[in-house]
């Protein structure tokens, strides 16, 4: 191990591109940008070597190493460190290349943004710092650091032109519902280093349940508590509507933080809890639950919005659904299996669905924002009714966009239609664990539809048609963008076929779960599973459902053979306001926070200032009887009180000691 | 290194010859002006040397082991001596007060008005607390608690807002009051103890043995004593009229130092000497704790007035010491101590800006402010990193004692953990509200802002110099932590509680 001892680098690197910007940014080009690229990119390349060399190491043993950050008592102490296995190191791989493509791109992205430039870079980079560290992190603690200081980034750049109130509203959203699953996640933290006495991953998670049994039920409560917090940071039902609004701010940030990484974290926590997870079937049956019907909720808000990040950002939250969905039912099927390889087996297909859903996601979702950033900078509108005929002006953006369309849509042999099957057919098998499953299939499936037609319906009203007023000096971005976005697309293309590597390639690495201190070797992938896999109902299904999604869509905004009008008018208007309302939840949260809390909070001041304080005040306008004059007020109620004092504590004191003589 | 200086006492006499130079100096103001940073910052010097040497590893019973210890004979025939030493609780604490000392003097480079009498003020302000961090006698003790009361009641009385002297004789009167019950119970345990002393580490060794009622009814007195002054919810109203009327760097010590000699004498006194007491009211202080920390957070939310929201803030802060301390454990009381030392440094960088907010906007309504990051982009930083580090970001200071804080108390008390920890959240709300509304937004139009300006020198200096320390004991909080450990567990130890 060359490079692994030095992964406690990664996260350091972009610091140092962070000072330089914040000391020489004001002097150098782009704000000092290139700092903030060659930092981010210098820790790219250390953390792929990290990957790759503990990848193709064989070993399955993690590379941790820790020193004592805070020692609280003889025995308790918290520890910050690294810790790489199969699951950091494929993060890793897929966190630093996004956050080096994405920063290459703003250079072109922000070029107009003049001396703001230099307060993005740094914060970019902040961010960079929080998302590597949080994928290195040797413990729960750590990672709760890391997870926090991506939160504030994530509020900075939210806010980054807070000059709009809409900005600084929505970053505030963003920071306080993220707060509500933070909290959650804190306390889990403190009841499983109450429970075990350690955060180390590498103590949990080899942790000998029969040998030292802790309670279960705190157990569960605790990792709910941790699962509270990635719903927060993962936008899932019922925190989910902080990110809609995040798309205030600039393309780019969307693009990394609100759809390719941060909220990924959350994801990320829960595979990551695995081992501890799959003690704890419940739990597990809660995030399939809230996966499996955030995908389909934030699905249908993304059916008729006309903001073209807004319904990326649903598209987010209902991938991130989907995620959680099949991490939750390979999750179960593991707990449940009692001691059944092949059960166990389609467990850990779960997961590896999960984390390869991840990958392909992070990848085609980035191609899609960046895609959007591309037509927002040359069209200056979000508003999609605004657009059209753009493929003649942008051949690049919307050749690539299309791609992204198509992968997230599950078209084959697309990234995307890899993992989307395998995530439904983990659901399916579920299934025979717990009848629910099947339920939350026919979500997944419907979803799949859902997202297939929103996708064409967003690529089609942006590219296809007549062009309108907007998109009359529309002109292709320049190359610091479209490279990256080649990139992506490429990535976006072909993700998916790592599936045909030796032993199910690399997403087959990461399903190597710790149960009961055994590994569970999976079965051999690669093409003969390929084969198998469309032999299978479920996977013709899958297909059909997308190309059926496409196919309405194109219909609808190609050929406008569907008016579609006619759902915003009559009987069906309700359910596109409902939609459009985002079924009230922005209502719901102002309602909680102004009237609840607030609420509740004048009224304790009122309490405060007519109550205590007039207590307080009558008192002393008793003790010094209707006196106007200061001077008198100071002496006279010093004598009073000090007398009314003595004597009561006197008498206070007579008690104690008949009560003492009395023991 | 420090064989045979009597660093302790020199850290009382430095501001106090400072003091009194300063008030007999000439009519330039800049000479005070200078004399005071000099002082005071000699004062700093020296306190950092004393933490530098002071010694980790030494343990040994809680009340017993102090370092640095001087004792000189005074008033024989009383019992009462010149006792001063530190321990792991109140060496930060020494420093902590030379820290604060040197960067509000600093900070007040502009008071026009009485210069010289203002930073003798100061000086004097710094002689008292001190005293009250170092005083092993409890006359001495005594003396130098109450002489804290004389600068500030004049600080807030001259140089406050409008309502200065209806502030002014409010604190004055409030605390004095807490003083007097507090000095009721340290006569009643002279009295108990009979030893003709009035060393606490001679009263303490025999405070266990005091009787139990003896022990509940004065762990009361003294927790009414200490807890005014912390302060706890009901008697906390002195503070917001107090911190509103307050200038600036006046703010700053109150709510940096006075408020920790509060919870400070309650890890001193009430608790080692009267351990039965403390256990036998662990419910009661539980309850203050929680009951602090939301209606402090909960008044927080609903202020208008920038620092009225920050000086309520205080209250729901040292509630969280009051709940470390309440789970008389080892790591409840450290992270308490540590909660002290981490709410002095973050509660400056809170008052300085709201103390620069006033004197560049002209007011500290959250209604008429807006949009201030453009104008003042630094102003927008510090008060960043400020409220981040208030509301327990981790990576700064306060984060560390909030989270060890929460962990004693789930340790103690397992879910009660669930309401104070609702806190949280709404510590995060009126921050972050207050942040959209003052520095956030469009630049506000009911005020004029066209002559808006950042911060000065001699504002920046001390903000940054805060922030650095933030972040410095955010990133690596054992450097404060390590100090209070060893004597936490001592305390715990006596207490019964490990």
């Amino acid at each position: 191990m060359v490079y692994a001892e030095y992964a406690w680098l990664i996260p350091i690197l972009p610091i140092i591109g962070l000072l330089l910007v914040a000391l020489l940014g004001k002097k150098t080009p782009e704000g000092g940008g290139y700092f903030a690229v060659g930092g981010i990119a210098a820790s790219c390349f250390l953390g792929v070597m990290v990957a790759l060399e503990y990848l193709t190491g064989g070993s399955s043993e993690p590379v941790s190493g820790t020193m004592t950050w805070l020692q609280l008592n003889s025995t308790l102490k918290l520890e910050m460190g690294y810790y790489i296995d199969s699951l950091s190191a494929v993060m890793l791989i897929v966190v630093t290349i996004l956050c080096t493509l994405i920063l290459v791109y703003s250079l072109g992205y922000m070029h107009e943004e003049g001396e703001r430039k230099r307060r993005y870079y740094v914060e970019i980079s902040l961010f960079v710092v929080g998302m590597e560290g949080l994928v290195v992190a040797s413990n729960y603690l750590e990672m709760f650091v890391f997870w926090e200081i991506m939160g504030l980034c994530s509020y900075l750049l939210i806010g980054f032109w807070y000059y709009k109130p809409s900005a600084a509203a929505a970053a505030k959203k963003a920071f306080l519902v993220t707060r509500i699953g933070d909290i959650l996640f804190m306390i889990g933290i403190i009841s499983i280093f109450a429970s075990f006495g350690t955060l180390n991953y590498r103590d949990l998670f080899t942790h000998n349940f029969i040998a030292q049994p802790v309670d279960m039920t705190l157990l569960g409560v605790g990792l709910f508590c941790v699962f509270g917090g990635a719903v927060g940071k993962s936008a899932q039902f019922p925190l989910h509507d902080w990110l809609p609004d995040a798309m205030e701010g600039p393309t780019t940030v969307s693009a990394l933080i609100h759809a390719a990484t941060m909220v990924k974290a959350g994801v990320y926590l829960v595979a990551r809890s695995f081992p501890l997870m799959v003690h704890t079937p419940d739990v597990l049956l809660i995030v399939a639950a809230i996966g499996g019907f955030t995908a389909l909720f934030a699905a249908t808000m993304a059916l008729n919005n006309p903001n073209i990040k807004r319904v990326l950002a649903y598209s987010t939250i209902s991938q991130l659904g989907y995620m959680f969905l099949a991490l939750g039912a390979g999750g179960y099927m593991i707990a449940t299996a009692n001691l059944s390889e092949a059960a166990a087996e389609m467990g850990n297909a779960g997961y590896m669905a999960g984390m390869f859903h991840l990958l392909n996601h992070a990848f085609f979702k980035a191609l899609l924002f960046l895609s959007a950033g591309a037509v927002i900078h040359a069209v200056h509108t979000e508003d999609m009714r605004l657009m059209g005929g753009l493929s003649k002006k942008l051949k690049i953006t919307s050749f690539v966009m299309l791609i992204g369309a198509l992968s997230i849509a599950g078209i084959p042999p697309l990234s995307g239609f890899w993992s989307k099957d395998e995530v439904l057919a983990a659901v399916y098998n579920a299934g025979s664990a717990n009848i629910w499953f099947y339920l939350l299939y026919i979500m997944g499936i419907v979803t799949a539809f859902l997202t297939a037609f929103y996708m064409f319906r967003l690529w089609f009203m942006t590219f296809k048609g007549e062009g309108k007023e907007a998109t009359q000096h529309a002109h292709e971005a320049p190359r610091s963008m479209t490279v990256p976005l080649i990139i992506l697309a490429i990535f976006a293309f072909g993700t998916g076929f790592i599936l045909m590597g030796p032993d199910g390639g690399l997403p087959a690495v990461i399903r190597t779960v710790n149960l009961d201190g055994h590994l569970i070797a999976g079965e051999t992938l690669g093409l003969g599973w390929i084969e198998k896999l469309f032999t299978e109902w479920q996977t013709w299904l899958s297909i059909v459902v997308a190309f059926s999604g496409v196919g309405l869509a194109y219909m609808a905004y190609f050929k406008k053979s569907i008016s579609v009008d006619r759902f915003a008018t009559g009987g069906s208007k309700k359910v596109y306001d409902l939609l459009l309302a985002r079924y009230g939840f922005p209502r719901a949260y102002d309602w909680v926070g102004m009237k609840v809390v607030y609420g509740f909070s004048r009224a304790i001041d009122f309490f405060d200032r007519t109550v205590i304080d007039g207590v307080v005040n009558v008192i002393s306008r008793f003790a010094v009887s209707g006196s106007g004059v200061l001077r008198k007020v100071q002496t006279g109620v010093v004598q009073t009180y000090a007398i009314v004092i003595v004597s009561a504590l006197s008498v206070i004191l007579i008690l104690m000691y008949l009560l003492g003589g009395l023991r | 290194m420090l064989e045979g200086i009597p660093i302790l006492t020199l850290l009382i006499l430095l501001p106090l010859i400072g003091a009194i130079v300063t008030l007999l100096s000439g009519k330039d103001p800049k000479v005070a002006k200078s004399l005071a940073l000099v002082f005071s910052g000699i004062t700093l010097i020296v306190s950092l040397v004393l933490l530098l040497s002071f010694n980790l590893s030494a343990g040994g019973i809680f009340g017993q082991n102090y370092q640095f210890t001087e004792q000189y004979q005074w008033a024989k025939s009383l019992g009462i001596s010149w006792i001063v030493g530190v321990d792991g609780i109140s060496a930060p604490m020494v420093f902590l007060t030379a820290l604060l000392c040197f960067l509000a003097i600093l900070f007040s480079w502009d008071v026009k008005d009485r210069t010289k009498q203002y930073m003798g003020l100061m000086l004097v302000l710094e002689v008292g607390v001190m005293g009250v961090f170092m005083s092993l006698d409890y006359f001495m003790f005594y003396v130098f608690w109450e002489i804290v009361l004389i600068p500030m009641f004049f600080l807030i009385g001259i140089w406050g807002g409008p309502r200065r002297e209806y502030a002014a004789i409010k604190f004055f009167i409030y605390t004095h009051i807490a003083s007097l019950v507090m000095l009721l119970a340290i006569f009643a345990m002279y009295f108990q103890a009979n030893l003709g002393t009035f060393d606490m580490r001679a009263i303490q060794a025999a405070g266990s043995l005091f009787p139990n009622g003896f022990q509940m009814g004065i762990f009361l007195a003294l927790f009414f004593g200490f807890g005014v002054k912390m302060p706890i919810v009901p008697f906390h109203t002195w503070l917001p009229d107090a911190h509103v009327e307050a200038p600036t760097a006046g703010s700053v010590l109150l709510a940096g130092l006075l408020l920790k000699m509060g919870a400070y004498g309650i890890i001193r006194i009430a608790m080692p000497t009267l351990p039965q007491g403390a256990s036998g009211w662990q419910w009661l202080l539980l309850c203050i704790a929680i009951l602090s920390i939301l209606y402090g957070a909960f008044a927080s939310l609903a202020q208008k007035d920038l620092k009225k929201m920050v000086a309520f803030s205080s209250i729901s802060h040292m509630g969280m010491v009051l709940l470390g301390l309440a789970t008389l454990g080892t790591i409840g009381i450290a992270a308490g101590s540590f909660q002290m030392f981490s709410h002095g440094l973050i509660t400056a960088v809170l008052f300085m800006v709201c103390g620069v907010v006033q004197h560049k906007a002209g007011t500290r309504e959250m209604t008429k402010l807006g949009g201030l990051a453009a104008k003042a982009p630094w102003l927008a930083t510090f008060m960043m990193i400020g409220f981040m580090a208030s509301l327990g970001l981790p990576g700064l200071v306060g984060f560390a004692a909030e989270f060890t804080i929460f962990f004693a108390t789930w340790q103690t008390w397992n879910y009660l953990l669930l309401i104070p920890i609702i806190s949280v959240a709404i510590t995060a709300a009126y921050y972050i509200w207050a942040m959209q509304r003052t520095i956030f937004g469009p630049l506000t139009d009911k005020i004029d802002v066209s002559h808006l300006r950042d911060v000065n020198w001699f504002e920046a200096a001390p903000l940054a110099a805060l922030c650095a320390a933030i972040i410095l004991f955010g990133l690596y909080p054992s450097l404060i932590f390590d100090f209070m450990r060893p004597a936490a567990s001592g305390l715990a130890g006596l207490l019964g509680v490990i």
